[in-house]
Parts: structure tokens; C-alpha cells; sequence
């Protein structure tokens, strides 16, 4: 048999142009960070497991996992609500892998490998939440919509994980997207124009916020 | 129109997918012709209270059930379908 080497790339990694977008003379509005090289387990329960998965999981992360659309951390993963008896496990560095997920969950819960199918997406920046009203019909305002909110929702038409993740260093609110691979460079340019008037900072980053 | 789903809460209706209508009971094996033409094709236009299947396929991908009045568009109610989150109808 043939070998094969796979090497992962970023869905955005011809869309994505790191530096300034938009309007000049101000300061940057909205920043962008897409998050590259994370792991990410999708994680549902088992016909009537549900029960039997808030225990396991439990053991295994040390916190309940979400039952409501809630976004959880705990000491090395974000837990995050993806639909009834369901929920995302993200992560950096193989910590939690379909392989060491597995022995743990897999009894009461389907497991399938989620990180290279999704971009994840960083928003923050004082017109962060005006850029996104835009784009969504979800209320984000900080009242209702405080850290560790989550959302399954869809954005320009296409399906989406937002939740809200802490607070950056400066105080301002993060928004964490996850998007379809395959869709991520759609909704990219759809941001892009929607930040636009705002001023927009562009990057990627190794290291999940 | 709007639709709160059981599960995320109140979304605009262009997250949602209608199927159709919630009525109509699957006949058993070896039911006659008549019941199950009646079940596939037949189909009452109410101008009132009905019940349909709406699927959340912009969100959490849930299939729900909603009591909706077609006179008014007022929704009465929207539970998960059979099925749908196992551990909120404990099916
Ligand atoms: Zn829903």
C-alpha cells in the first residue's frame, strides 16, 4: 500500500490576509483571529444514553458538560452545547483526541472527529457585537448573552457554533465561531464586508483564547 | 414568524424547515389500500388549529413539533418530536 503523508491546512488559508481591512485612519472596530490546529470531538449521546453521558463525561472532564446552549471550561477544554444530548469538545495539543476520548465515552456516546470539518473563528473589538448583529438574529448583548453563552444558530445562511468565550486582556467581549470548512471562506468575505466600515485587524493564531 | 425552539430558545423562521403535517399515523402492516392511500396522499387544508413537524436544521438540528393556527399564525405550542433530545422527553 501507497503512504500517505496528510498535511492539515486552514480552510481560510487563501482568504485569510493578515493586516488591516477596511476603513483607515481608525482604530481597528473588529478583530478577526482565526484559530488554527485545535482538536475538536463531537460528542452524542446514544439512543437513551443521555444519563449515562452526563456521568461519564463528568468523570472524565471534572465539570457537567452543557445540557442547555452553554459553552464550559475546564482545566485544558471548552465544552460546548452543539444540540440536545450533544455537545463539542475543543482542545489543543492532543489532549482530548477520539483516542483518548474514546475509552471514556464512546460506551454511552458516538464520537466523531470534528478538526479538520470546522473553521474557528475569533471576534472581538469594540464593533464586534454591532458587526455581528448584522449577520445574526441572536441578541448579544452582555445581559443576555454573558461568558459561557453558546448558540447553534446560522450566520449569511450558514450553520454555526458561536459562543461567548472570557474576556480578552483588554477587557473586551470574544465571540468564538465555528463554521463548516467547506463554508468558512463564504461567511469569511460575508464578515469582512459586514466589519468593513468599522476598520478590521486580521490574523490567525496557534492558541485557542 | 418566529419559533421557540425547546431547545435554543426563540429563531427566526428561516432556520426552520417544514415537513408537514403531524397528523397522519403511519398505517399497520397489512392495513387496506384505502388507509394507506389515505395516509401518503390526503391531506386536510385546515383553517384552524393544526399540527406540524418543523425540522431546527439552521440550529440544533432538532425535529420539533409545533401546534400552529393557520388563521392566526399563532403558535400554541412547540415540543420535541419523538426522539428529538433524549433527555428532555425521556425517550
Ligand atoms: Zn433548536
Amino acid at each position: 500500500m501507497a503512504d500517505f503523508s496528510w498535511v492539515s491546512r486552514s480552510p481560510l488559508e487563501h482568504a485569510l490576509v493578515t493586516g488591516t481591512h477596511g476603513a483607515r485612519g481608525v482604530e481597528a472596530g473588529v478583530s478577526l483571529t482565526e484559530i488554527r490546529n485545535f482538536d475538536l470531538i463531537q460528542v452524542m449521546a446514544r439512543r437513551g444514553q443521555a444519563a449515562e453521558l452526563a456521568k461519564a463525561a463528568m468523570a472524565r472532564f471534572g465539570v457537567a458538560a452543557p445540557d442547555a446552549p452553554k459553552a464550559v471550561q475546564t482545566s485544558d477544554a471548552t465544552l460546548i452545547w452543539s444540540g440536545p444530548d450533544q455537545f463539542f469538545v475543543l482542545s489543543k495539543g492532543s489532549k482530548h483526541t477520539m483516542q483518548t476520548l474514546a475509552p471514556a465515552l464512546s460506551s454511552p456516546a458516538s464520537l466523531s472527529d470534528q478538526s479538520h470539518a470546522r473553521a474557528l473563528i475569533g471576534i472581538s473589538g469594540s464593533k464586534a457585537r454591532i458587526m455581528l448583529a448584522k449577520l445574526s438574529s441572536i441578541d448579544l448583548h452582555p445581559e443576555v448573552f454573558p461568558i459561557g453563552s453558546a448558540a447553534a444558530t446560522s450566520m449569511d445562511h450558514t450553520s454555526v457554533t458561536l459562543w461567548r468565550g472570557g474576556n480578552r486582556p483588554d477587557g473586551q467581549a470574544l465571540f468564538n465561531l465555528l463554521v463548516f470548512a467547506t463554508f468558512a471562506e463564504s461567511l469569511w468575505h460575508t464578515m469582512l464586508d459586514a466589519a468593513a466600515e468599522y476598520g478590521v485587524d486580521i490574523s490567525h493564531s496557534e492558541e485557542l483564547a | 414568524m418566529r419559533i421557540v425552539c425547546p431547545f435554543c430558545g426563540e429563531r427566526e423562521l428561516g432556520e426552520f424547515t417544514y415537513l408537514g403535517d403531524a397528523k397522519p399515523v403511519r398505517p399497520v402492516a397489512g392495513a387496506s389500500e384505502d388507509e394507506v392511500f389515505d395516509y401518503v396522499y390526503l391531506r386536510d387544508n385546515v383553517a384552524g388549529a393544526t399540527s406540524e413537524y418543523w425540522y431546527h436544521g439552521g440550529g440544533c438540528r432538532a425535529w420539533l413539533k409545533v401546534a400552529r393556527n393557520t388563521l392566526t399564525h399563532e403558535i400554541s405550542s412547540v415540543e420535541p418530536a419523538l426522539g428529538a433530545g433524549a433527555a428532555r422527553v425521556g425517550a
